[in-house]
């Protein structure tokens, strides 16, 4: 499979890939609730502030809101293609380890405990749960190999244990305590797609495409595990340190994208498997090809929730599971012949 | 007449005069005016100035006048684009997460956003004297916050003769959820002339075990109403409900009441209604007019 990527067709698929990104940050900039004119963007912010609506609605509510949407999709697609590989299970998810938990346990805290200092431009809300899921993702790891046996088998098995322990703990904690404040941290949690600020924003573009730029570098030695960890390590492949690099970096982007939007659900499975389907498995163009268009994905699923019911707007969840899922099960029917099996 | 007395009194003149131009200048400032929060709406309405709203959110139905503005999106999550093109000059919304981080994108824009946090009687005065000052008309949000209060005081001081009567307060039945010690109901309930028999608990509005219930020794049940719903048709589910409880002192009496949600549940100028609707469950013998006031259960005693 791997000889029949060429550096070329490689190019000349991410090369699509990103056309297809930058022409649906594109339209979607020029979709909303309101009617806005190009050229009154281009005419600048004008001299007082509110002067000119069209351009504070496109400088400052959608361009940081698609860019957002973008860094949260190529960030969870790309986690859940690298889990998806040093898991060995299709059903692995950017959320399999632990993270949404851990990240939800650090919001509650932050909530519960009035924390207000933060964290690389980030709200006391993203820093917490950056921090608890990078911390959760630490302790299943740990948990995991404490156990032996099987690598694969027994972090998945700790992080399912730790994912319905906090579950519990959070459960705990709401039964305790309940207000105002707690129930708007449990809804910004079920992902919600804001604006923020462009500091914020570059701070972690910087470490999505970073991480994302690492796991690329790694993926043909992600290609060598997919055969399973004996034949990896007789290719000259160390698969326990490629799976602890591999998982550091999943967990890593998807700990902020977390942080940003809270947890968006289905971008991480959907995405890599649609890809894969229609681009085959070598994680070579896998990886890069599923970050691009998981952004575009979340993209469109964001304008849609944010425009559909306007001027309601609906969490980016529904729609990513709505569109996302019949979107897959199509591919699948498709393209499963095509293929073969899944991986 | 003293020429210095004279020229002070020139003085003094010119100074009022300049202050009453400020003061007109900056309440004719503000002109177009969005509230994402139903309380602050009816706080904006109370303060006469319904007329320059210019966006409430979905949820702000109070006055009538309200419900016609142009929406904003819903209260947990308002819809930023909308706000910007409705150009105001200025937001008043509360400060939780949701409503915190479209406050930051508008200060972004450059708009005047008040940022409010009310959740006790006290902090509702708060609230009206800043958007009083906010809005450039703190000559009406004083008298407002002191008709208020005196309003509840003159409940307080009626209700203060009278022997406490123990509440609980309902806030919905399945699943069983109380109004707790930490919140503004339980100071309605106090000034009204009663006493909140759920014991402090962590919750803002716990829920509670039916063992709770039977050994709470309540007087008086009063069950906020819920969403839409006909308020008979609510009452008369709520009486089935707690029948199973015969051996409360509340049911047996058939003093358990439903009331309309909005004057209770919302800390805004309507508060003093609640609060007198509240007293009036209560202690009826003080309270209530000659005419008969539909509240609730129609029992004869």
């Amino acid at each position: 499979m791997t000889e029949l990527l060429t550096p070329k067709s490689l190019i000349s698929k991410i090369a699509l890939c990103l056309a297809v990104l930058v022409v649906v940050m594109f339209v979607c900039s020029l979709v909303g609730t309101q009617k806005i004119s190009l050229s009154a963007v281009f005419a600048g912010p004008g001299d007082t502030p509110g002067q000119n609506t069209d351009y504070d609605i496109f400088v400052r509510v959608r361009i940081p809101r698609i860019i957002l949407a973008a860094l949260v999709g190529a960030a969870l697609a790309a986690s859940g293609v690298v889990l998806q590989a040093i898991l060995r299970n299709p059903l692995a998810e950017p959320y399999i380890l632990g993270i949404s938990s851990g990240a939800a346990l650090g919001v509650m805290t932050a909530a519960i405990a009035g924390i207000s200092w933060s964290f690389v431009g980030g709200s006391p809300m993203a820093a917490m749960a950056f921090l608890f899921a990078i911390g959760t993702v630490w302790l299943v790891w740990f948990t995991g190999h404490l156990a032996g046996g099987s690598t694969v088998t027994s972090l998945l098995l700790a992080g399912v244990v730790i994912n319905a322990f906090f579950s519990a703990v959070i459960m705990l904690m709401t039964s305790l305590i309940d207000s105002e404040q707690l129930r708007s941290t449990i809804m910004w949690l079920m992902g919600s797609i804001g604006e923020k600020d462009f500091s914020t924003l570059l701070a972690s573009a910087i470490f999505i495409i970073a991480g994302i730029a690492v796991l690329f570098t790694i993926s043909q030695k992600l290609n060598v595990l997919a055969f399973g960890a004996g034949e990896a390590r007789s290719l000259g492949v160390n698969p326990r340190k490629i799976t602890l690099v591999a998982f550091a970096l999943a967990s890593f982007i998807t700990a902020v994208a977390v942080g940003l939007s809270g947890l968006v659900g289905f971008v991480g499975l959907v995405v890599p498997h649609s890809v894969r389907l229609v681009f085959g498995p070598d994680h070579r163009q896998l990886l890069p090809t599923s970050a691009l268009l998981g952004a575009a994905f979340v993209v469109i699923c964001d304008t849609i929730a944010r425009t559909i019911i306007a001027p309601a707007q609906l969490p980016v969840g529904v729609i990513t599971a709505i569109i996302g899922g019949p979107v897959f099960l199509i591919l699948l029917s498709r393209y499963s012949k095509k293929v073969g099996n899944l991986r | 007449m003293n020429h210095r007395l004279h020229r002070v009194l020139v003085i003094v003149f010119t100074i009022a005069l300049v202050l009453l131009a400020i003061e007109y200048a900056f309440a004719s400032e503000i002109q177009r005016i969005v509230s994402l929060s139903p309380n602050l709406t009816e706080i904006v309405f109370a303060l006469g100035l319904g007329d320059r709203v210019v966006g409430v959110s979905n949820n702000c139905d109070w006055p009538v006048e309200a419900k016609q503005k142009p929406k904003m999106g819903t209260f947990w999550q308002p819809n930023t684009e909308a706000i910007i093109a409705a150009k105001p000059d200025l937001v008043v919304c509360e400060s939780f997460l949701q409503h915190k981080e479209v406050a930051e994108t508008l200060k972004r824009v450059g708009l005047p956003v008040v940022s409010l946090h009310a959740e006790s009687i006290e902090e509702l005065y708060n609230a009206i004297t800043q958007i009083g000052s906010a809005a450039g008309c703190s000559d009406k949000a004083e008298p407002l916050a002191a008709k208020i209060k005196s309003e509840l005081n003159q409940i307080r001081i009626k209700a203060s003769s009278a022997k406490k009567v123990k509440v609980l307060w309902v806030m919905e039945t399945e699943k069983l959820r109380v109004a707790g010690i930490k919140t503004f109901i339980n100071e309605i309930i106090e000034l009204a002339g009663g006493q909140n028999v759920i014991a402090p608990t962590g919750d803002q509005y716990p829920s509670v075990g039916t063992e709770t219930i039977l050994t709470s020794g309540a007087e008086v049940i009063i069950q906020s109403a819920m969403g839409t719903e006909d308020i008979t048709k609510q009452q008369e589910a709520a009486d089935k409900f707690w029948n199973r409880f015969a051996n409360l002192p509340a049911v047996k009496d058939k003093k358990v009441y439903v009331i309309e949600a909005d004057t209770v549940l919302r800390l805004g100028p309507r508060l003093p209604d609640g609060a007198m609707a509240v007293a009036k469950l209560l202690h009826p013998e003080l309270f209530s007019q000659p005419k008969d006031q539909n509240q609730g259960d129609q029992t004869h005693k």
